[in-house]
């Protein structure tokens, strides 16, 4: 059994994110597999990237500029 | 003429807080030291690209390495900036050898340690430096400590005094593991009393001689649901949120964020504040977590720009720490509010909240709830709430709510019992709605009363709500909510007024209540000891003791109120020609309600007052 460590970049776990957790996550070179420490996410680098646009869905004004801040 | 303020804090911590522990590197490491005063020279050059001035707050660490102090001095001469000290910063060898301990926050100390390492952090500065400093911060900084500090070292103007809503939500967000516990603040700077640093001082007899800042200007709504420290004016937490394009790595909601600050204007006789306060530890090298180094300092370098750009403008004035108390202290009373009528810039949702913050409360008005009261913290109890190793409250620093939206409910309960929320309910042929079904705006005006200059006494700050239909046994009933807050009394008004009806004869029932109770977590407290009180003429008819037995008392004429001796705290609920009534909870809701209720016709207004004072 390998030991885990960080990966390439410091992956937070998207699963963990969706309920406001920022849990650092493990890279598992043997799977080539990202897990979370605290829930049971794991998955590749292309899986995580995927579920992160998932997270962006919540700010559905991510990509607005505005330019009124009132209602008046 | 309106003034945007900037304060633009960089510190030089040669042991950033997060590098021992994400990054797993040991705090002695030379290469940490080299690339740690390099973020700092970035962060620097990038300010002085722009044609902004900073406040450098030395770290202890910082004391120790010449090429740090010769690095500030230097800024100072050539671009004016402050040197000034923080008490961020503290863990490097020095600090563990002195003090034989891993703690590094200045407010969990015991009061003995907290005034053995500020003099030791301000003598090591004045060896440096020759003088001492003006300006100094950490992310909180309770009362006896503010008033120690300024008491020997009366050069100290101002202060990084705490983080707005970092409390239970950052904490979870660390996973249990971040003890930054201090909601309940203003979000804005203000002058703190020496009772308590989060509640504003309401004369110069409480003033603590310091103007505070808080560390950051954050996001008024996502921050109140959300981790604080994704929504804020440090462009590396907007990443941390991963609130920008992953293709583009474009992030406008930095701006947003920014330019909704510069609105407040509007509702603060002409003053918006940011203030911007990266930590060396954002921009490693190695990146943080998804974001890789390039993206770290695209976003600093995007963020210096855009003030940079405002200042060319001349729509900024950036300052240093110590400039802007001077300047606040002439621009405010002491009695001024704070007000903010923010609307969602992230979500998409036009939802609308409006933030008021003075020496008596802070309150928080949700208009995507008929303006429903959802967050309360009675300030005129200026609680005293010493925090730190010894006291009652080692790591707990909030305010204390009697509302709390999210933590105690709001509106919406499950299955039984009630959650915190001053709203109303209208009644009519057996059928009730309440204000908070209603999705709604609102929009500010002022009657200004001044002296000397400086917003005074009598001043007030109103929101007219946009009207709501109510449709109640087969009839429509429109009404207009209109909320005021009278500068210096501690209260609020609510006005509801029944424009119009189907029937002009119908009458409705206006029942307006509070349900309250306090804490400054998620979980609730021992309600036992609150006394619950009907009064007229100021003297009680009735009383409830809280046993939670759920008892409901009403009668007509009568003032309802709650004293809640744990926070000091007395709050009543008045109305003329109305029917007050209080009602006790039980053991599945332990909260009070306070409440007044009557009816009225088309054309006719019911106005209650809700009004918090120091419990005797």
């Amino acid at each position: 059994m390998a030991q885990s460590g960080k990966g390439r970049l410091n992956y937070r776990c998207p699963s963990c994110f969706l309920r406001d957790l920022d849990i650092d996550m493990f890279y598992d070179k043997e799977k080539d597999e990202y897990y979370c420490m605290r829930c049971q996410y794991h998955s590749n680098e292309a899986e995580i990237l995927r579920w992160n646009e998932i997270i962006r869905l919540r700010y559905g004004a991510m990509a607005k500029r505005f330019d009124k801040f009132d209602f008046d | 003429m309106s003034d945007f303020i900037l304060n633009l804090i960089h510190r030089p911590e040669l042991v950033p807080e997060y590098s021992a522990t994400v990054n797993g590197q040991d705090v002695s490491d030379q290469g940490i030291l080299t690339e740690s005063l390099d973020i700092f020279k970035t962060q620097q050059r990038l300010a002085h690209e722009n044609g902004l001035r900073t406040t450098i707050q030395m770290t202890y660490s910082s004391l120790f390495n010449e090429e740090a102090v010769e690095l500030a001095k230097h800024d100072h001469e050539v671009y004016g900036d402050e040197i000034a000290l923080s008490l961020l910063g503290l863990p490097c060898e020095q600090f563990r050898e002195k003090y034989k301990t891993r703690d590094f926050c200045i407010w969990m100390f015991s009061m003995e340690d907290k005034k053995t390492i500020v003099d030791d952090v301000f003598g090591t500065f004045y060896e440096k430096f020759g003088f001492w400093p003006k300006s100094t911060g950490s992310y909180y900084m309770d009362a006896p400590l503010l008033n120690y500090i300024k008491e020997k070292y009366p050069e100290v103007e101002c202060a990084i005094a705490t983080c707005w809503e970092e409390g239970p939500k950052a904490y979870h967000t660390c996973n249990n593991s971040w003890y930054t516990l201090f909601d309940g603040g203003p979000w804005a700077p203000w002058i703190p009393s020496k009772q308590n640093t989060h509640a504003p001082a309401a004369n110069a007899e409480e003033d603590c001689g310091i103007v505070a800042i808080p560390h950051l200007s954050r996001d008024l709504l996502a921050c109140y649901d959300g981790n604080g420290s994704n929504f804020g004016t440090h462009p590396q937490n907007v990443l941390r949120g991963m609130i920008y394009d992953s293709k583009t790595w474009d992030f406008p909601y930095l701006y947003n964020l920014i330019d909704q600050y510069r609105d407040l204007e509007k509702y603060n006789n002409g003053y918006a504040y940011n203030m911007m306060f990266v930590g060396p530890g954002w921009m490693n090298k190695m990146g943080r977590w998804e974001a890789p180094y390039e993206l770290l300092l695209k976003s600093y370098t995007d963020g210096c720009r855009y003030y940079g750009e405002l200042k060319k403008q001349g729509k900024l004035i950036d300052m240093t720490m110590s400039e802007f108390a001077a300047w606040y202290r002439k621009k405010k009373s002491y009695t001024e509010p704070e007000c903010a009528l923010w609307r969602d810039i992230l979500y998409g949702s036009d939802k609308q909240l409006f933030w008021y913050c003075d020496p008596y409360m802070r309150a928080g008005i949700n208009m995507d709830q008929g303006g429903a009261l959802f967050d309360l913290r009675p300030y005129a109890a200026k609680l005293f709430w010493p925090v730190g190793i010894g006291t009652k409250h080692v790591q707990d620093c909030s305010y204390p709510f009697l509302i709390q939206e999210k933590y105690r409910a709001g509106y919406f309960t499950h299955y039984a019992g009630e959650g915190t929320i001053k709203s109303a309910k209208v009644r009519y042929a057996g059928e009730e709605a309440d204000f908070c079904q209603f999705r709604t705006k609102a929009h500010f005006s002022e009657e200004r009363v001044e002296n000397e200059g400086k917003s005074a006494e009598g001043s007030k700050r109103i929101l007219t709500l946009d009207p709501c239909e109510f449709v109640l046994g087969g009839k429509t009933f429109t009404l207009q909510t209109k909320i005021t807050f009278e500068e210096g009394s501690g209260r609020i008004r609510y006005d509801r007024a029944l424009l119009s009806a189907d029937d002009p004869d119908a009458e409705v029932e206006i029942d307006e209540y509070m349900v309250a109770c306090y804490g400054t977590t998620e979980y609730p407290e021992d309600m036992t000891g609150i006394t619950l009180t009907l009064e007229e003429n100021g003297e009680p008819e009735e009383v409830v003791h809280y046993e939670y037995k759920d008892r409901k008392i009403a009668r007509s004429g009568a003032h309802a109120a709650a004293v809640i001796p744990a926070i000091g705290t007395r709050v009543s609920m008045e109305a003329d020609g109305a029917e007050g009534y209080i009602r006790e909870g039980h053991a599945f809701s332990p909260m009070f309600t306070l409440g007044q209720k009557k009816s009225i016709k088309a054309g006719e207004v019911f106005t209650t007052w809700l009004s918090l004072e120091k419990a005797d």
